[in-house]
């Protein structure tokens, strides 16, 4: 027994004097500024969270280069608390309490996905903390949430964009869509897109309207009947691997005419996929990785020559929401200690910001906290590369 | 080798010793004094909490008793177990000790006068703890309810692939089921909404109503079971297998194509109806409910079908029907959290109940053992601190955890507690050795 009770004396000392190392360790200093970054880490979609973690990581290089966030003449370190939310929904609420309960972050980046950024929007709204989606594009996501922003352009509006692409480009009045029924994104489009087309040319004039389920492979019924139908093109709002199925097929079926895509098909992974058939196809997408310059072109270079590979749209989309969180937090003008009044501060800030320059286009926040912007529509071009064609802008 | 060996196991012994010793002059404390103990710990940490953290360098209360800052910030680590030990353990260890001899003949008094009233006393004084220790921090609060509801879960899964013995994978089916039954409910009676229009009923009414949207959210839920037990009952083991699942996504894909439940956009507005306590009324009920089933006679029976069908026929078990009330008594569970599930996020969309979410239920029961309902409640509590504590980790935790599970399958291949019954009143008698022996001999 008293051997026990001086092992235990010994552990309760030892623990004593590590804590007070603990305690002279650096702890939270009221000159940190906190943000949080919410982001698929792994599970489905681990490819998204780690473009959103790279471009944060890339963002806070800069900024601990410069000596830290100069906010009203003062200096402030940034520090990110990146927490992984298995893309699920419970797990990215609870993440969002965590960061907003726990860490006291200032403001919050993600989560991506809608499944995750609608019911974690909530949370950040009721605590009044402002988040800022980099991806997701269902409308509920900000609806009606003051504190919820998000950086890409909506389905609502790209959608009638491609629909007056195809009419002013090709001249085709006749429609083709293919669309995965089961998922949020790619049926979202698909209706946008249908409802834009029939303004242009007449209800009837989406002659094919097949749908096929997450994780189908064989697209061969849908196709043969869309190559039966007579429509001049077919719109596919998938996902890039899903995109190189149904491209192969519909040219092996003998399906000649041009396929569009949406921004889902801007990934690297696309060509590797695809390989030849998916060169000369467009889709509108959010920035054009080949051919371009400036801002957009430093970026590029930096991430793949850091990171080994030219980043998807969710980087880029990253990178901006970093920049606008900067610009808010910098226009907010003094950062008080006061974690309520600089969240407020912060999103007062945000939703006041006009003709944000990034390098996804320009930005204007409308009152749900959507951003106004044009959609660049891209060519893949022989060498594989995804080429800058034309910008859209919101009239 | 054999030196080796035998140096091993003293060595183990050595430490079951000391545990042993340690835990001598505890086990005369009844639960009743552990509770007091946890919950005057709990008032402490809510009144000096934050100054004794500051004390030891923490920024803030260690949110899930350290395990978060293990791997965040490991510094920080003796610091949090120093608080730990401060704020619980020794005082939870000091009052169970010595106000022992007082709660003992209080527990007996208690039960003597009435079993119920002491089981009751017990709860209530395990949920003002719960709910101060949660009160402390929001995250707190939703890691504690997402665990009760995984605990329901769990258990209602224990029924049909512990005491039923069938391999049932449609769980995450009913879920959704319950979870856009209750959904549907309250959005259509209670909430103005886009979806469904003005609401039918005032909003005042809709809290007091809530119990009734689970129980319909459970009642769809159980229809679902009815429909896939007619056809499925016919076969047994991996065919059930396979036919579970195909039910599990028609129902995705049903929900899916469902236009006036938002198909694939999901379904969002819900009230916050299921704080805290209502979860966990849920829960305690779900807990006594399914503890009752399985240890009644139609558990017994259920138990005979599992390891004998033809033998427990003979023994005229109606097996069809038995297997038939089980299995919509799962799905009904499951259906109420589902409900409780929708309400907690306030948003429900079909993918969330999909293989991921089935994988987990599934992980869950079989770590925590078949056929327990303790079990059920360990596997659900431990996955989830787990889960919770090793998200720093990103993708190394999606190792660790299988390895962790691979471990329990090779030392304790039917989980962690299995086979065991619960008896409440065990669990909360008095503990001096006056009252032992009388309670055995009241048992026996």
């Amino acid at each position: 027994m008293r051997k026990v009770s001086i092992s235990l004396l010994v552990m309760l000392l030892f623990a004593i004097g590590l804590s007070a190392c603990g305690a002279a360790a650096p702890g939270a200093s009221t000159n940190t500024i906190k943000i949080g970054i919410n982001a698929p880490l792994t599970g489905d979609i681990p490819k998204v969270g780690e473009g959103t973690k790279y471009a944060a990581e890339m963002w806070l290089e800069d900024i601990d280069a410069a000596g830290g966030l100069e906010v009203g003449g003062e200096k402030y370190d940034v520090e990110l608390v990146i927490e992984d939310n298995e893309a699920k929904a419970e797990s990215a609420t609870a993440v969002t309490t965590k960061l907003i309960s726990q860490d006291e972050i200032l403001v919050m980046v993600g989560p991506q996905s809608s499944k995750q950024a609608v019911p974690a929007g909530e949370v950040a709204n009721n605590q009044k903390t402002p988040m800022v989606s980099p991806w997701s594009t269902n409308p509920n996501t900000t609806l009606d949430r003051p504190f919820v922003f998000r950086t890409p352009f909506l389905d609502p509006f790209q959608g009638p964009v491609l629909a007056n692409f195809a009419t002013e480009e090709f001249g085709f009045t006749k429609a083709a869509v293919l669309y995965d029924v089961a998922s949020d994104y790619p049926k979202g489009l698909a209706e946008f897109f249908k409802s834009g087309w029939e303004e242009l040319h007449g209800e009837g004039s989406v002659v094919a309207y097949e749908s096929f389920t997450t994780n189908d492979t064989d697209f061969s019924a849908q196709l043969t009947k869309i190559k039966d139908s007579g429509a001049e093109f077919l719109f596919a709002p998938q996902y890039y691997n899903e995109v190189a199925l149904i491209v192969q097929q519909a040219r092996e079926l003998g399906w000649e005419g041009p396929i569009l895509g949406s921004d889902s098909w801007g990934s690297a992974e696309l060509m590797s996929l695809c390989g030849d058939a998916c060169k000369g196809l467009f889709f509108s997408t959010h920035y054009a990785a080949a051919g371009a310059t400036g801002a957009t072109k430093e970026f590029i270079d930096r991430y793949n020559e850091k990171y080994g590979y030219v980043p998807d749209d969710v980087g880029a989309l990253t990178w901006d929401t970093m920049l606008l969180i900067q610009k808010a937090i910098q226009d907010c003008g003094t950062i008080t200690g006061d974690i309520a009044q600089d969240r407020q501060c912060v999103r007062d800030a945000m939703a006041q910001i006009k003709d944000f320059e990034g390098i996804t286009g320009s930005m204007t926040f409308t009152e749900e906290g959507d951003p106004v912007k044009c959609a660049v529509i891209v060519k893949i071009s022989d060498a594989g590369e995804f080429e800058f064609y034309k910008q859209v802008c919101p009239e | 080798m054999t030196a080796i060996n035998s140096k091993l196991s003293t060595g183990k012994k050595d430490v079951s010793l000391f545990l042993q010793k340690l835990w001598e002059p505890f086990s005369v404390s009844p639960m009743l004094g552990w509770l007091i103990g946890v919950l005057i710990a709990v008032l402490l940490e809510y009144t000096v909490g934050l100054y004794v953290a500051r004390m030891l360098g923490l920024p803030k209360i260690p949110v899930l008793f350290g395990v978060l800052i293990m791997l965040e910030t490991p510094i920080l680590f003796p610091s949090a177990v120093l608080y730990v030990l401060i704020i619980f353990i020794i005082p939870i260890a000091l009052i169970a000790r010595f106000t022992a001899p007082l709660t003992n003949t209080l527990a007996g008094k208690l039960i003597d006068v009435q079993p119920w009233l002491a089981v009751l006393v017990h709860l209530g004084l395990f949920y003002a703890a719960l709910h101060l220790w949660a009160e402390i921090n929001d995250y707190r609060v939703l890691v504690v309810r997402l665990t009760l509801i995984s605990i329901i879960l769990t258990l209602s899964l224990n029924v049909v692939n512990g005491y039923m013995g069938e391999f049932s994978c449609s769980h995450p089916g009913f879920m959704a089921l319950g979870a856009y039954g209750a959904s549907v409910f309250t959005l259509f009676l209670f909430v103005d909404d886009r979806t469904f229009g003005e609401a039918l009923l005032p909003a005042q009414l809709g809290f007091l109503m809530f119990p009734l949207g689970l129980v319909f959210g459970g009642a769809i839920a159980a229809l679902g079971a009815l429909i896939i037990a007619i056809p499925s009952f016919r076969t047994r083991g991996d065919y059930l297998a396979i036919i579970s699942l195909a039910f599990m996504f028609i129902v995705k894909s049903l929900i899916e194509n469902l236009e006036f439940v938002g198909g694939p956009r999901g379904l969002g507005g819900q009230p916050d109806w299921a704080n805290l306590p209502t979860v966990f009324a849920w829960t305690v009920i779900c807990i006594w409910v399914t503890n009752n089933f399985v240890k009644s006679t139609f558990g017994k029976a259920l138990n005979a079908v599992r390891d004998d069908e033809v033998a427990a026929d003979a023994m005229t078990v109606n097996t069809r029907q038995t297997k038939m009330v089980a299995f919509l008594f799962a799905a009904f569970w499951a259906g109420v959290a589902g409900g409780l599930f929708a309400h907690v996020l306030r948003y429900v969309n079909p993918g969330s109940f999909g293989l991921q979410k089935l994988a987990e239920i599934l992980a869950m029961l079989y770590f925590g053992g078949l056929n327990s309902v303790v079990g059920s409640i360990v596997g659900a509590v431990s996955f989830n601190l787990v889960s919770e504590a090793l998200r720093p980790l990103e993708i190394l935790k999606w190792i660790i955890i299988p390895v962790i599970f691979i471990l329990v399958m090779i030392f304790r291949p039917t989980g962690l507690i299995a086979f065991t019954e619960l008896n409440v009143i065990n669990i909360i008698r008095p503990k001096n050795k006056a009252a032992v022996p009388q309670n055995v001999e009241v048992s026996q």
